[in-house]
């Protein structure tokens, strides 16, 4: 999971260094952060603490945390990552660390609105702590380095998030598309593909792989294809039923078009589209007997 | 001649979403113009054709639909200009079956059937203005 983000982030030895390169995070800042780890070890309780005081406070965000429990976990965790700030590193082993943060909080649905918020916080409570107990100068250049590196996390967190929300979407679009191509067998050896809505070129594609490996899995001998539920037959969606008509020709199985309209036979026709390699007919039921008659079967009315 | 524009939207002819775009605009005018459902399943047709090959042929462009009438008589103008290649041998595209694009070659050649009026107006290197009116039955 995280080892997959990292590529998707481009996150190798060379991704890293130029991302590091763009937050102008030398080896300077790392190593100055690292001198100042007493100070942060000391006072990491107290961080934490506000930190949660924060989140806990708006409802929209303590809703994110059910119990004491999950409290208590989180904050753990969050010293952790606290410390982690000041240990003088930013190598690969540290980014995959972080962005465990930003896939955890995709999955939980925490938006960046919150993080971002909580990075604010955690900011302005180092500043406090660097100015507080170092003479200016020092300060000054330790607040320089702790907001470089806490603005790469950020980055690192909000790049996870954003990429795991394109993985849930594609997920999405994918069962979408499945649900759209229901393939049903309505007898032995005769399937249905019922087209419902816009059909595109991606749609048509992948209608065209779900039927014909359903044919081969069913051993099908005839196929209904119903378009009731599609608004215009044009040459791309008839070229797409051709072609369809073709491979599942190639497969042992003849197709029948169902669910054709006056308008869209008329239209058919003007265009000047030849799709005689199909059997048609007008209604659905009238293709189930027919593929029922191409099987050698029919349906009889029952023996009084 | 010259028809009275009531209404006129243009689109982007960009993506395979503008092609829908473009084409449920038009079956929207045509039947606000009460065009009867054998006219607008032809009209909506002809738009999904033209925008296609707008966008496929053309390289993209851009579409206007309009409600018009003449003589008190109600349509659908549709207009799909672009600045793509032309087409060299008019002619022969006009014809049908010929297509560059390993298709069926029908959707110009079947579109004119659809429509009432067809114009094409086409420079090669210069690009391609295709003008298209359904009329409502009186
Ligand atoms: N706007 C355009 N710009 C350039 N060439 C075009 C344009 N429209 C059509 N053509 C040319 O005319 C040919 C025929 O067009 P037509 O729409 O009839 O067929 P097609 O688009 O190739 O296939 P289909 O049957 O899927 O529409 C095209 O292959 C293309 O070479
Ligand atoms: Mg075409």
């Amino acid at each position: 999971m995280v080892t997959n983000f990292m590529h998707r982030l481009n996150i190798d030895d060379r991704g890293l260094a130029s991302r590091r390169a763009f937050f102008e995070i030398t080896d300077e800042d790392l190593a100055r952060l690292a001198t100042h780890r007493g100070l942060a070890e000391s006072h990491s309780g107290e961080v934490v603490e506000k930190l949660y005081h924060l989140l806990l406070g708006h409802p929209e965000s303590r809703a994110f945390f059910p119990d004491d429990s999950s409290v208590r976990r989180v904050k753990q965790l969050q010293h952790t990552y606290f410390l982690g700030l000041f240990e003088g590193r930013c190598d690969l082993a540290y980014v995959e660390n972080r962005l465990r943060v930003g896939a955890a909080h995709e999955r939980i649905g925490l938006a960046p609105q919150w993080y971002i918020g909580a990075y604010g916080r955690y900011l302005r409570l180092i500043f406090d702590h660097l100015f507080g107990e170092l003479g200016a100068a020092e300060a000054q250049a330790a607040v320089q380095s702790a907001t470089k590196l806490v603005l790469f996390d950020m980055s690192l967190a909000i790049d996870t998030y954003i990429a795991a929300n394109l993985d849930t979407v594609a997920r999405h679009q994918a069962a979408i598309r499945e649900m759209s191509t229901p393939v049903i067998k309505v007898h032995q050896g005769v399937l249905l593909l019922p087209l419902i809505g816009t059909v595109d070129s991606h749609r048509a594609e992948q209608i065209m792989e779900t039927l014909l490996m359903r044919v081969v899995e069913e051993q099908a001998r005839a196929v209904i294809v119903d378009i009731a539920g599609v608004p215009l037959v044009d040459t791309m969606v008839a070229d797409h039923l051709l072609k369809t008509t073709e491979a599942v020709r190639l497969l042992g199985a003849q197709t029948i078009l169902t669910g054709i309209s006056a308008q869209i036979a008329r239209t058919i026709v003007q265009l000047g589209v030849d799709i005689s390699a199909m059997h048609t007919r007008a209604r659905l039921a009238d293709g189930i007997v027919l593929a029922l008659s191409l099987l050698g079967r029919e349906i009889t009315a029952k023996a009084p | 001649m010259s028809d009275q524009v009531l209404s006129r939207d243009d689109l982007p002819v960009t993506t395979e979403g503008d092609v829908v775009t473009v084409r449920r605009r038009a079956q929207a005018v045509a039947q606000a113009r009460g065009l009867g459902t054998f006219a607008v399943a032809a009209v909506t047709t002809a738009a999904s054709e033209l925008a296609r090959n707008t966008l496929t042929h053309g390289r993209g462009g851009d579409a206007s639909v309009e409600a018009v009438a003449r003589d008190g008589r109600q349509g659908v103008r549709l207009t799909f200009r672009d600045q793509g290649p032309g087409i060299a041998d008019l002619s022969r595209a006009l014809a049908g079956g010929f297509s560059t694009a390993r298709s069926l070659g029908l959707g110009l050649s079947g579109s004119r059937r659809l429509v009432d009026e067809f114009d094409i107006d086409t420079t090669p290197g210069k690009g391609t203005v295709v003008t298209v009116i359904k009329w409502a039955r009186f």
